[in-house]
């Protein structure tokens, strides 16, 4: 019989007291790991989004508004763009990329995305398609409409369907219908694993048709002059790729002078957006965690200590029978390391099983596609971490055992 | 087989206020033989198992078993020496309860020279010869008094020691049942020529094995506080 199989028999000997330590380890362990990954996983998901585009230019306002509602999907855009300024973009040689986006309406909570058929043309950083048509094909009709991955696989709408936008960005009780203008579904992306599953990208005209013919409704039910003749047409935002990502700097500063908005880099607001916002909180719940494990670890010590404690009797006999010091003290230390074994391994199942759970409604709420079972660095190295203090804790009751006397403890009753 | 020559001994009472001389002039058991250890309580019986089994050291004078002066050996040597040779047999069994009677059996062939591959086979083969065939995964709180003995007794003589030491091995028993693992020990001991030494308070089972030694008078009560009684037994 094995040192560890004998450590194991007197883990489940003793199995509620077992139980309730690995319960310990594993609740620490599993919030380290889920903090973790969830960091490393929310960078990685937020970057890809980010990484689509080098630059965002919209109406004057906050640039992480402008890169969360025009890139995420997230947030009220802070302003519009006259639409001319696409034109100029278009024509500008350091552009590879350019596609104008235009907000207001959604459907069952999914942004409906006003833009124009080169949007599909996107080329990911290694020069592929990014967007890929899963059925059908990109819009032709001023009211056709393309949905992305998410959005037709939890609603009903198939290629071909009609259904009518809703004004507003979120879903709200009460929101005007715009049942003078049916949208018809003409094609279905595949998954991207970013935001963009979760929209549904139109014409920026039917954008426009729908808004100048509300507003020319609500103006003369309000009695007030009437909107005549062309108004100047705008975006919400232009997202823009360029043919060399060292000019987003540049080319922002030169927006920024030349129009009355502004141009952020996505990245770099994500990044931004991410130290400030997201890492105090990150730093915050690895403490809180940090704090588990040590306290963890600090049990595994008290539960060792005393299981050697009420098996001095034992580990006399073991010495009666020809056991060394070195073999009991490693059969202490063991059963310490199976504690922490076992505690790691469920903590880590708990930790990326929970992510696992927390996928679905993670991507329902911000469109960010997270792997949960991706373990980073940084959670092996935590892990590591939280195995050598294991380790040290089995340390301190192996060594009590490897000095004890046997013929001092033999004498003791079960 | 054993032999002690003016072996001395300094025993710390349980509180550590007091301590008491054990002192061994001369002591020798040959090959094969069996001796009942007899005496008062405190008189030193146990303390005399414990030093040939090398779980005490003398401080002076010399213990020699299986040809081997123990306190020559190293403390992990003495473990060794101890597993090899001697199998111990104690008056409250000492069992380990997380094992079933089978896998308490195999632990004594866990160590040092004993190390089998065919532990299980072994274990089975010893358990069968005490009587206990039937009852081989059962825990020890599922035996009774007698059957946990005979696990014991099985455990001891499992890995071929030489020297079988039994400490008072029928006082937690009723006679029947005292007697009956009294007969197990003198037989294995007689059956496979092992060398028997065993401490006992009942002059009956005394008077039964070929020789007896008198401890009485081991104990040199230096300083012994009134009411407290010195060594460790």
């Amino acid at each position: 019989m094995s040192f560890l199989s004998m450590a194991w028999r007197y883990l489940k000997f003793r199995w509620l007291v077992s139980v309730l330590t690995i319960t310990g380890i594993a609740l620490g362990v599993a919030l380290v790991c889920a903090v973790l990954a969830l960091r490393s996983e929310s960078e990685r998901a937020l970057s890809k989004d980010a990484g689509l585009y080098d630059l965002v230019a919209g109406g004057k306002g906050s640039p992480l508004q402008l890169v969360l509602a025009s890139v995420y999907h997230l947030d009220s855009p802070p302003g519009n763009l006259p639409y001319a300024e696409y034109g100029k973009l278009q024509r500008d040689s350091r552009v590879l990329w350019v596609a104008p986006v235009g907000l207001g309406d959604n459907y069952s909570g999914y942004r409906i995305v006003g833009t124009e058929a080169q949007f599909f043309d996107l080329p990911d950083r290694n020069g592929e398609r990014f967007f890929q048509f899963a059925q059908g094909k990109v819009f032709e009709g001023r009211f056709d409409v393309v949905l992305g991955s998410q959005v037709a696989a939890s609603t009903d709408l198939e290629l071909g369907s009609t259904f009518f936008g809703t004004h507003g960005l979120v879903e709200v009780p009460g929101a005007e219908v715009h049942r003078d203008f049916p949208y018809r579904v003409s094609g279905i992306l595949a998954p991207t694993g970013t935001a963009q599953d979760r929209a549904i990208f139109g014409t920026l005209a039917s954008v426009w048709e729908i808004h100048e013919t509300e507003d020319r409704l609500h103006s003369a039910i309000q009695g007030s002059a009437l909107l005549e003749g062309p108004q100047e047409r705008e975006a919400t935002a232009i997202l823009i790729r360029l043919k060399t990502p060292g000019l987003r700097l540049w080319m922002a500063d030169e927006i920024r002078k030349e129009t009355d908005g502004i141009a952020a880099v996505p990245i770099n607001e994500i990044l931004r957006f991410q130290r400030s916002i997201i890492g105090p909180v990150q730093r915050a719940l690895l403490i809180v965690a940090g704090a588990v494990v040590g306290v963890s670890c600090l049990t595994v010590l008290v539960t060792l200590h005393q299981a050697a404690e009420r098996r001095r009797r034992d580990i006399a006999i073991l010495r009666s029978l020809g056991a060394i010091r070195s073999e009991v003290a490693s059969l202490v230390f063991a059963e310490g390391l199976l504690l922490t074994g076992a505690g790691i391994a469920l903590g880590l199942l708990l930790g990326h099983g929970g992510l696992a759970l927390s996928v679905g409604p993670f991507r329902d709420s911000t469109g960010l596609v997270l792997n949960p079972w991706q373990i980073p660095v940084a959670e092996l190295i935590a892990l590591g971490a939280m195995a050598f203090c294991g380790a040290v804790a089995s340390l301190f009751p192996a060594i009590s055992c490897y000095r004890r006397t046997p013929i001092d403890d033999l004498h003791l009753t079960e | 087989m054993i032999r002690l020559k003016d072996v001395s001994l300094r025993l710390g009472s349980a509180d550590h206020t007091s301590s008491v001389q054990f002192h061994l002039p001369s002591f020798e058991v040959a090959v094969g033989e069996a001796v009942a250890l007899t005496g008062p309580s405190g008189c030193g019986k146990s303390t005399l198992l414990n030093l040939v089994a090398g779980l005490r050291r003398a401080d002076e004078g010399e213990v020699r078993v299986a040809g081997v002066n123990l306190s020559s050996l190293s403390a992990a040597k003495l473990d060794r020496h101890r597993g090899t040779h001697c199998g111990m047999v104690f008056q409250s069994f000492h069992l380990l309860a997380p094992f079933t009677a089978l896998e308490n059996v195999a632990i004594g062939l866990r160590f040092g020279a004993r190390k089998r591959s065919n532990a299980l086979e072994r274990s089975t083969e010893v358990l069968v010869r005490v009587g206990l065939g039937k009852r081989l995964h059962a825990r020890p709180d599922e035996l009774s008094v007698g059957e946990r003995q005979r696990v014991a007794i099985a455990r001891a003589i499992v890995g071929g020691a030489s020297i079988l030491l039994a400490d008072e091995p029928t006082g937690s028993l009723d006679p029947d049942t005292g007697r009956d693992i009294f007969t197990l020990l003198s037989k294995v001991a007689a059956e496979d020529e092992r060398t028997f030494l065993m401490v006992t308070h009942d002059p009956a089972l005394a008077a039964e094995l070929p020789s007896k030694f008198d401890c009485s008078g081991l104990i040199h009560s230096a300083r012994i506080p009134s009411g407290k009684e010195g060594g460790s037994q």
